[in-house]
């Protein structure tokens, strides 16, 4: 997460010093109708902002113990168990999409491709969540409590202690 | 079918011939396969393909142009229908082509496969991603289809001419709400990208060992989280004007065109880093293969990644020269500089041939093809980012010529990359004899089309015009650009012909065709579900070259 | 002059690498930073693609060869003397270039003639500052169509300023024998100066998508020797308009001229 959060927060740095430096340049010699270009770049290292800081917080989290993915020594028994959940295949996100692309519709031909974009859309949400359930389904037997467990626990080799 | 993905836990055989494969339960085949699977495999598939679909399409409506444009005072199509042409062809190219067939089709298959990982993070999002973007190019094409046909106002649709008065009718909106759906599906693609490359890389990948590919596509993935919403912004406000009576973007009731211009560059300069950034990693990862090689300087190529995608940020209003409202120095010694991290990046891969032992099978050629197109268009663009040489070149032939340099610059390191990477996908190669006529047939075929352009524009012939005089001295040179369009035409059937027959014919690829070097050329071809069964050690940016080549680790030091 | 001869002395070093010449005072600038822009890229693009050819041509493998790949990867003084030496020429570039901005940029606060061009869709229109006109859009039907198209006069050798205003859209004021262009765009005021030193008749067109007949958005200008422009405009009454096309100078009235964008009588008829 070291290097991930410097990154982010490298960029953040960079579009800090762009934002001032451009807005005093345009303060002194732009014309005054530009505003939008000092407001886009305060959203943009704003929202680095945001991301960085998160995954400094990660980082920090851990108090300097690497994931095996951060470690250059690792092994693949480093990183052994459960990785997560990954669906095979998902009826869903195709119902959400055209849920989506109606609501797109909405916006050129009228309101009621609306009806059906909802329709497509919180239909496939509501299949979408409730498929997500997979504790019980997938690993019979397997305790929920054990398995945050385990995402928690730093300590232990879990590859994705902070995620 | 749901399962949770374990690491892979068998010591790797690095001559080992074929990887044990093991499918846990029932998989869905053909089309419910193609419309429910999350795996990245498949969904970078649909990618790749609907992307090929849209260059097939845009390529299509090209033709119609130089058609038009092979003589003076030609009446082959109508006003309108240029006007239509050139829009489509440049939206459909950019949003549904070069962009998402780099980004979304080689990123969604290869990064986890390069990271060692068994899927996105966010598998279903992926699925939903894919679709929106196809909805997108529905909706452009369905254009078409509308009583005042397709938007007609160029790619980059400069207001007021978008506004309803002038752009009545659906068919700007459905240029509106398609480009909004192919910005959605970027924004999700970019969310998912980000979180697989720092959440689910395998253990000893760490940031420093990823391939340069992967670097490219993070930075460009970061370069769409800010671009994209951008655009999105300014779409909508597009939308209250054209619906709702907003003003935005109309000087009589105290709106500002100029803010539509600010908006879309600020978002249409990083697009074409976005568009860029992964052909360049496909680039990279060919030549440092094909000369058997560590890429040259590879921390100084992140580096210089890094920095494009910061100076991307702030050199949107080098498009904007001529409107007499932005800072000329500012953007002028920004566009400068990015030039800096461009040139890194050619020196780098200069190194990584140096001493190598270069194959120059078709995939290379695609590559050196990049190399060559991408140089030229690389020095128009410093030509074009000064202010006065701008005043005199801007929205000319010349800056046609420039960005379809640079665009087929990447899109041939695209060609590149299927020749590359389909044998990994499919199981089969490609074949050479087919490639390279088709390589030869491109590159003849795009040189011919958009050299003479550099002269037209520097005779003063503008952009988007669907007819031209007789007496400008524009005839011969039209002529040439125009027979070039018909040769790249049959070298792209040539190269479509090629992939349509390999697939089912081609000589078998094995796992690693090529001695790759990267952690893809680890698994069967096509890879298994949740791809690797087992991972060789990871300690450098090559795992698989270290494990088949012990005797040729990557020198320390220099 | 002197220095465009002593450039032709220097046989090579003379050549614009393809661009025209101009026939404004600024040329000169334009023409330096080609050049410059020229002696930098050219030899750096060979030198690129020489590096390139030699690497594929002495490192190409050979079948039947067993010649090991060299397996470096760092070289610390080469990848910094190619960061540091294009950070120097972009510097070099990039200061010529703004010397020259601020010369091509310049405006007068005293021109010799001020003219308003107005842009619209599919024509132009340009107010002199006695209120005559001159306005027009082209034959709609044949491109190839010169004799009706709206004129710009304008005197050779004087400082002449430019007003550009859009009536619509964006529209491009581009004239390729200026190597100028510069952007008509409503709620932005557009102004500049250019000098001609050429007398001539030189083609302009609009250079920026404006909807349906933007090919044909076409104008002249005609510069003439500062004699013959005050002749000229001498003969063109106070709110006066000549339209493309139409033979003699109308009577226009000035209200209706200052008030703006109506142009019917003025247009051609869209293609039927
Ligand atoms: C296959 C060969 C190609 C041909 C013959 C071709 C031809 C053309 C032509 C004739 C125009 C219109 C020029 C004008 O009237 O201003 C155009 C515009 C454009 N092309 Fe291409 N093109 C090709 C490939 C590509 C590719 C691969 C891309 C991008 C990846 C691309 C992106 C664009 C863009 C962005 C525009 C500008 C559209 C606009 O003015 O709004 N083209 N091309
Ligand atoms: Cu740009
Ligand atoms: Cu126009």
């Amino acid at each position: 997460m070291k290097v991930e959060s410097r990154t982010v927060l490298g960029a953040f740095t960079f579009l800090t010093v762009l934002a001032i430096v451009y807005w005093v340049l345009v303060a002194l010699h732009g014309s005054s109708t530009e505003r939008s270009g000092i407001t886009m770049l305060v959203f943009s290292f704003s929202a680095y902002a945001l991301l960085g800081t998160y995954l400094l917080a990660q980082y920090l989290r851990r108090h300097g113990i690497p994931r095996p993915e951060d470690r250059f020594d690792a092994t693949q028994e480093d990183g052994a168990g459960v990785i997560d959940y990954f669906p095979a295949t998902s009826i869903w996100p195709v119902g959400m999409g055209l849920g989506m692309v109606f609501g797109a519709c909405a916006l050129v031909w009228g309101l009621w491709y609306l009806a059906i974009g909802a329709v497509l859309f919180f239909g496939a949400v509501f299949g979408w969540v409730t498929e997500s359930d997979y504790t019980e389904d997938v690993l019979p037997g397997s305790d929920p409590d054990e398995l945050a467990a385990s995402h928690g626990d730093f300590a232990s080799s879990s590859a994705h202690g902070d995620h | 079918m749901t399962i949770l993905e374990e690491r892979p836990q068998f010591a790797f055989e690095a001559h080992e011939a074929s990887l044990m494969e093991i499918v846990p339960g029932p998989r869905p085949h053909g089309i419910v396969k193609f419309v429910t699977s999350t795996d990245h495999k498949q969904i970078g598939l649909n990618y790749l393909f609907t992307g090929l679909a849209g260059f097939l399409v845009a390529g299509l409506m090209a033709l119609v142009m130089r058609t038009q444009l092979i003589v003076p005072n030609n009446h082959f199509v109508t006003e309108n229908v240029y006007n239509e042409m050139f829009t489509i062809h440049g939206t459909l190219m950019l949003f549904v082509f070069a962009g998402p067939f780099a980004f979304a089709g080689f990123g969604n298959y290869l990064v986890p496969l390069m990271i060692g990982a068994p899927d996105m993070a966010f598998p279903r999002f992926n699925n939903l991603s894919y679709w929106l973007y196809l909805g997108g190019f529905s909706l452009l094409l369905a254009g078409f289809l509308t009583n005042n046909g397709a938007a007609q106002f160029g790619w980059f649709g400069y207001a007021p001419l978008t506004e309803a008065i002038h752009s009545p009718g659906p068919g700007a909106d459905l240029w509106i709400v398609g480009i909004g759906l192919t910005g959605f599906s970027g924004i999700f693609t970019a969310v998912n990208i980000i979180t697989t490359v720092f959440t689910l890389r395998a253990p000893g990948m760490v940031m420093f060992r990823m391939p340069i590919f992967v670097w490219n596509i993070l930075v460009t993935m970061f370069l769409i989280l800010l671009a994209f919403p951008v655009l999105t912004a300014a779409m909508a406000l597009l939308w209250i004007d054209r619906h709702l009576g907003g003003n935005f973007y109309n000087a009589n009731k105290g709106g500002q065109p100029i803010l539509w211009q600010n908006l879309f560059w600020f978002f249409g300069h990083p697009e074409v880093y976005i568009i860029a950034l992964p052909y360049f990693g496909v680039a990279t990862e060919i030549l440092a293969t094909m000369s058997r090689k560590p890429v040259f300087g590879y921390k100084g190529m992140i580096a210089a990644t890094l920095s494009i995608g910061a100076l991307a940020m702030g050199v949107w209003a080098h498009h904007m020269y001529t409107t007499g409202a932005v800072l000329l120095p500012f953007f002028a010694a920004m566009s400068l500089l990015i030039a800096v991290p461009t040139g890194i990046k050619f020196f780098n891969w200069i190194g990584t041939m140096w001493r190598g032992t270069i194959v120059l099978n078709t995939a290379m050629l695609f590559c050196l093809g990049f190399l060559a197109m991408f140089l030229f268009g690389g020095i128009t663009g410093v030509i074009l980012a000064q202010p006065v040489l701008d005043f005199q070149l801007h929205n000319t032939y010349f800056v046609v010529a420039h960005f379809h340099y640079v665009l087929i610059g990447a899109v041939m390191a695209g060609f590149g990359g299927l020749y590359y990477w389909l044998p990994k996908m499919t199981g089969r190669k490609l074949s050479e004899k087919w490639g390279k006529l088709g390589f030869a047939l491109l590159f003849i075929g795009f040189n011919l089309t958009f050299f003479p352009q550099h002269d037209l524009g520097l005779r003063g012939m503008p952009r988007r015009i669907e007819t031209y005089n007789a007496g400008m001295g524009w005839n011969f040179l039209n002529e040439l650009s125009s027979i070039g369009a018909y040769i790249t035409a049959i070298g792209v059937l040539v190269n479509a012909w090629n992939i349509f027959t390999s697939w089912r014919h081609g000589e078998i690829a094995g796992d690693n065709p090529w001695d790759g070097q990267t952690l893809e050329w680890a698994c069967s071809s096509p890879p298994p579900d949740h791809n690797f069964e087992a991972l060789p050690p990871i300690r450098s940016e090559r795992p698989v070259w270290d494990a088949n080549h012990p005797d040729m680790l990557t020198k320390v030091g220099h | 002059m002197c220095c465009s001869a002593m450039h032709q002395l220097t046989g090579l070093l003379a050549t614009n690498f393809g661009s025209p010449s101009g026939v404004t005072t600024q040329d000169h600038y334009t023409r330096e930073l080609w050049r410059l822009s020229g002696y930098f890229s050219v030899p750096i693009g060979l030198i690129v693609l020489g590096l390139i050819t030699f690497a594929i041509v002495r490192y190409r493998h050979r079948p039947g060869e067993d010649r090991k790949p060299a397996q470096f990867q760092y070289h610390i003084p080469i990848e910094a003397t190619y960061t540091i030496i294009p950070l120097v020429i972009v510097a070099v570039i990039f200061g010529f270039m703004y010397n020259a901005e601020n010369h091509v940029d310049k405006v007068s606060a005293k021109p010799a003639v001020a003219i308003t061009v107005d842009g619209f869709q599919w024509g132009w229109r340009f107010v002199y500052p006695n209120g005559h006109v001159q306005i027009g859009t082209a034959d709609y039907n044949n491109i190839n169509n010169n004799n009706d198209l709206p004129v710009l006069v304008l005197p050779s050798n004087e400082t002449v300023q430019l007003h550009v205003v859009s009536l619509d859209v964006v529209h491009t004021f581009y004239v390729k024998e200026f190597l100028f262009n510069r952007d008509l765009i409503p709620g932005i005021n557009n102004t500049f100066d250019i000098n001609v030193t050429k007398p001539g008749l030189y083609p302009g067109q609009c250079n920026n998508i404006c909807g349906e007949y933007h090919a044909y958005m076409r104008f002249l200008v005609d510069v003439m020797t500062p004699t013959q422009y005050a002749a000229w405009y001498a003969n063109q009454p106070a709110c006066s308009i000549t339209t493309a096309g139409v033979p003699g100078i109308q009577k226009g009235s000035c209200a209706a001229i200052n008030a703006g964008a109506d142009f019917t009588g003025y247009t051609q008829a869209p293609k039927g």
